[in-house]
């Protein structure tokens, strides 16, 4: 690859690695794991990198992150669908401590909410509501058409208000 | 429009994703029920729920270098021409004598190398080694009252754990590592998606010598001794950062 196509590569894809973090840190639920997976997509990116056409540059980036995540956890497989209890004092700890502490309990409601979902829920409402990524580039990210996208997001969020209102409930 | 039509559109309506004559059937059906109302302030409420508490992440420097390093390596092959196929027997042959090869190699090389060229070798090959995944740090934290605690008991020294996060040179964390007969305390310091190494040991004399500053394989290290301590700075940052991050890590206490 000539030092051209590096740069082009450094210019359009390297400006997502906090959305592509982002994004595998929600799906794995390890900051490690994640750092792993993050590399290893943004290599195989670059190596396909001639068959990205232009376009959505995030959107191109982020469905090979999530399917590096799919690959990793089919080859794991130990059955992290729990939310270890110390993920919220394990946060406690970065930068943005003080500013957590104000927040920390709906922000952990939440986030237990979140991770309650079936994979396939929680995917849409991060590529939505932490992404921000439109019906059609998070079609194209999970490979279904923008109808099922719809159908998800909804079903996620009516499961979401209910465990919101419940969390709530139990908070009061 | 009917109720059920209204509550089906009611996401896509949120997310602002209808046609705009859609767009305006549903504002219409909202504004005269009331039910379908209540339901929109709930899709309304956990979306914003969402958006305002699920944190985004800022991909951490260290997997920034990383993935800088791991750019690197894979243009440095790119440029080889591509592999034939073989089987995995040819592939495990080939495997022993490149084995056997670098090793003799490196046996040799080392051999007619002055003290001071192979200490340089050997302090680069420990950083980049420090830069596989899961090798960079033992004790991985950003604060210093963490890091410099760690190495009681661990090494014969104390060594220096300024805080220059402030000054763009975030603290990572701290590991043990061997260097020739020396064993190393290493302090990790990062810049920007650059990964700072810092090696010190029992210097063999109380003589202070100022920081010399040289390079290898496009690695930039410096190289000084005072307090009874010799010490090594090394990274693939340039060679001017990295002497203004050694007159920091010198001066800050």
């Amino acid at each position: 690859m000539a030092d051209r196509d590096v740069e082009r590569f450094e210019r359009t894809i390297l400006p997502h690695l906090d959305d592509a973090y982002t994004l595998a840190r929600y799906l794995l639920r390890d900051e490690h794991d994640a750092q792993d997976v993050v590399q290893d997509a943004v290599l195989r990116a670059f190596r396909h990198f001639h068959s990205y056409a232009g376009g959505e540059a995030r959107a191109w980036l982020l469905a090979i992150v999530r399917n590096c995540c799919l690959t990793w956890q089919r080859r794991t497989r130990t059955d992290r669908n729990t939310i270890p209890l110390t993920a919220d004092t394990a946060e406690a700890s970065g930068p943005a401590s003080d500013q957590l502490a104000i927040d920390s309990s709906e922000r952990a409601v939440v986030t237990r909410a979140l991770a309650e979902l079936p994979p396939e829920f929680r995917e849409v409402v991060v590529l939505r509501e932490v992404e921000d990524l439109s019906y059609k580039e998070i079609s194209d990210v999970i490979g279904v058409p923008i109808g099922t996208v719809m159908s998800r997001l909804a079903r996620a969020r009516k499961r979401l208000a209910a465990l919101l209102g419940a969390g709530a409930r139990e908070a009061s | 429009m009917r109720c059920n039509e209204c509550r089906d559109a009611l996401d896509v309506y949120v997310d602002n994703e209808l046609t705009p004559d859609e767009m305006d059937d549903v504002r219409a059906h909202l504004a005269e029920c009331a039910e379908c109302q209540s339901a929109h302030r709930e899709v309304v409420a956990t979306s914003q729920a969402m958006r305002a508490h699920l944190v985004r992440y800022a991909a951490p420097d260290v997997l920034r270098a990383r993935i800088r390093n791991a750019l690197a390596e894979e243009t440095a092959l790119a440029e080889r021409p591509a592999p034939k196929r073989r089987s995995w027997i040819q592939l495990v042959a080939a495997g022993v004598v490149i084995a056997a090869a670098s090793s003799a190699l490196t046996f040799a090389a080392i051999r007619y190398q002055s003290p001071s060229t192979r200490l340089t070798n050997t302090v680069v090959a420990s950083h980049i080694h420090s830069l596989v995944p899961g090798h960079l740090t033992n004790v991985q934290s950003t604060n210093t009252h963490n890091v410099k605690p760690w190495f009681n008991g661990r090494v014969d020294l104390s060594p220096l754990v300024p805080n220059l996060d402030s000054l763009g040179f975030p603290l990572l964390g701290g590991r043990l590592d061997d260097i020739g007969s020396h064993r190393a305390a290493v302090v990790v310091y990062g810049r920007r998606q650059h990964v700072i190494n810092v090696y010190s040991w029992a210097a063999s004399d109380r003589r202070t010598r100022e920081p010399v500053t040289s390079s290898d394989k496009g690695f930039h290290l410096v190289h000084w001794t005072s307090d009874g301590i010799e010490s090594w700075a090394v990274s693939d940052l340039n060679a001017q950062e990295l002497d203004q991050f050694v007159r920091l890590l010198r001066t800050v206490r």
